[in-house]
């Protein structure tokens, strides 16, 4: 009953206070989106480190001078090993054939010799391989006499690394901005209505209200700020990655060979949950502060 | 000291229902040596001694500023005495924790000279909130509220809003909140005070109304009129002192009410 009574005042409060809540929540979910659109990029970067981590891939390059036996007995040495999925061997006129089919610089490139162009043998590993087995493999791949070189794309994956880590502290520093603006914004809105409800609290008082009847509506209003900024800032995510993706897929599925993908469920739920409970909490401590019951 | 004892809610003691024997026998209302200072050298009530039993309708009367408000204010601890006990219902009240206050206040009505009214919610919703903050489930709310309506005369308007409402009605309300939860005294501090001789007429009728049913009203005012008008205890309050008559003033042999209220 005291819940009810609480959300039926709560309620009226929003209802009644509906001009300052509006412009809070609007100031709110842009705080909320800038928070979103970090959560959306490092669910993206770590989507595609995923993405490169399972389809784990080796590059050998070959010596020009190699035997074509020592190839030949590198690729039965390969296909051996139950990690590797798939060998190619790839030539210097197919690897500057396909240069030139993905390359997109606007310049006659054919004219290049083939030279420029190593023979390689391209290791696909099955999926699950982890990247220090990965590296592992590579460097024992590279003793063989007909290796010149050996591309783990490990500086990749460092880079991918030092990039998903860099994108996560923004993500959590964003996130604290992003809670103490949800905290100030909504305690203060809160401090305003409490003093254009001081005569409906100071009647409550006489007729005998507790604290907490007094406190009740206010916090369930500071929540629900919370949660509409919270939600309005997912719904705009969603719209904007509907209208965006289909575009953006394909350049990134070329960049990065993965697509562009939304927050998780538990991502954006947490979002809502967590803007309802900072705005609880903004709410009850300005609560506390400004309505000395 | 406050706090340095828990005193346990007042339990619901409401007009001429369910009070014990021992209850019944004590004053509902015992106020000992009561002093409380605003300045330190010049008290604002200086040792009151004042007891009021169960069902009495009394005036307060006295020149403004002579301490009517903040005897009323002790009450419902609003303010907290200095020295002396203020005991209601045989419990001392200065010595509830905050946390009790609310408590005490669901035993107390009160209504003021401003209304305190809040303009922009319903006739019913300002009677009703006395009733929510007790947790009453609404069906009992709406018959509670209704039933105070036609008490106070202003049946099937709960719908209205109050902003619509004269002088008189808004002071309706008002009474009609302070008695919903049928409390056991009535505290009204200058409930007439800005309301015509007329209106003023009608409203300390209702109060007496509500008095009769057993509820204790202690009625503040400076308005000689009225208390001319009564034959109710009158309790005056002069620089601090109490000078109490235990009759009204209408029948008062040889002397007018000037002498005792200034």
């Amino acid at each position: 009953m005291e819940v009810k009574s609480a959300m039926t005042r709560a309620r009226r409060g929003l209802r009644e206070e509906r001009r300052l809540y509006i412009v809070a929540v609007s100031s709110l979910a842009v705080a909320f989106l800038c928070l979103g659109a970090t959560l959306l990029g490092v669910t993206n970067l770590d989507a595609a480190a995923d993405r490169w981590g399972q389809s784990g891939r080796i590059t050998l390059f070959l010596k020009d001078d190699a035997d074509p036996q020592d190839i030949a007995q590198l690729r039965v040495v390969l296909e051996g090993l139950s990690d590797v999925r798939e060998v190619t061997h790839v030539t210097p006129e197919q690897a500057k054939a396909s240069f030139l089919e993905e390359a997109d610089v606007g310049a006659d490139l054919s004219s290049l010799p083939k030279e420029v162009f190593p023979a390689s043998l391209e290791v696909s590993l099955v999926n699950g391989v982890t990247r220090e087995r990965s590296e592992s493999i590579a460097t024992r791949l590279g003793q063989f006499r007909a290796v010149s070189d050996v591309e783990s794309y490990r500086s990749w994956f460092q880079k991918l690394d030092d990039l998903l880590w860099g994108a996560r502290m923004l993500a959590a520093g964003l996130a604290l901005l992003v809670m103490f603006c949800v905290i100030a914004v909504i305690g203060n809105t809160i401090r305003l209505a409490v003093a254009r409800r001081r005569q409906e609290i100071e009647v409550m008082k006489l007729c005998g209200a507790t604290n907490g009847f007094v406190r009740g509506p206010f916090v369930l209003e500071g929540m629900f700020q919370g949660f509409a900024s919270a939600l309005l800032a997912v719904l705009a995510l969603l719209v904007g990655y509907l209208a965006l993706h289909e575009s953006v897929d394909s350049t990134l599925a070329a960049l990065t060979g993965s697509r562009v993908v939304f927050l998780g469920v538990w991502t954006w739920l947490l979002l809502l949950i967590g803007g309802a409970l900072i705005g609880a909490i903004g709410s009850a401590l300005s609560v506390r502060r400004y309505l000395a019951v | 000291m406050q706090g340095t004892k828990v005193v346990r809610p007042f339990p619901f003691f409401r007009a001429g229902a369910r009070a014990s024997q021992p209850q019944l026998a004590k004053p509902i209302l015992v106020l000992e040596d009561v002093y409380k200072f605003f300045r330190p050298d010049q008290p604002t009530l200086r040792g009151v001694n004042l007891k009021v039993e169960r069902g009495e309708f009394a005036f307060i009367t006295g020149p403004s500023g002579a301490g009517k408000s903040t005897l009323l204010k002790l009450l419902y601890r609003e303010l907290m005495v200095d020295e002396g006990r203020v005991l209601f219902c045989g419990r001392d009240i200065g010595r509830l924790t905050d946390k009790s206050i609310p408590f005490l206040r669901r035993n107390l009505g009160i209504v003021f000279q401003d209304f305190r009214i809040i303009d922009h919610w319903t006739v019913f919703e300002n009677i009703a909130v006395a009733l929510e903050i007790l947790s009453m489930p609404q069906r009992l709310i709406r018959s509670r509220v209704a039933e105070a309506l036609e008490r106070v005369g202003l049946n099937g308007r709960g719908d209205e809003q109050t902003s619509n409402l004269s002088g008189g009605e808004k002071q309706r309300v008002a009474v009609a909140r302070a008695i919903v939860p049928e409390p056991a005294l009535i505290l009204a501090d200058e409930p007439t005070g800005n309301l015509d001789p007329h209106l003023a007429i009608d409203i300390l009728t209702l109060f007496e109304e509500i008095n009769s049913t057993g509820t204790t009203v202690l009625f503040a005012t400076h308005d000689h009129s009225l208390i001319s008008k009564r034959d109710h205890r009158l309790i005056s309050i002069d620089e601090g002192r109490v000078v109490e008559a235990r009759q009204g003033l209408k029948d008062w042999p040889g002397s007018g009410i000037h002498t005792l209220v200034g």
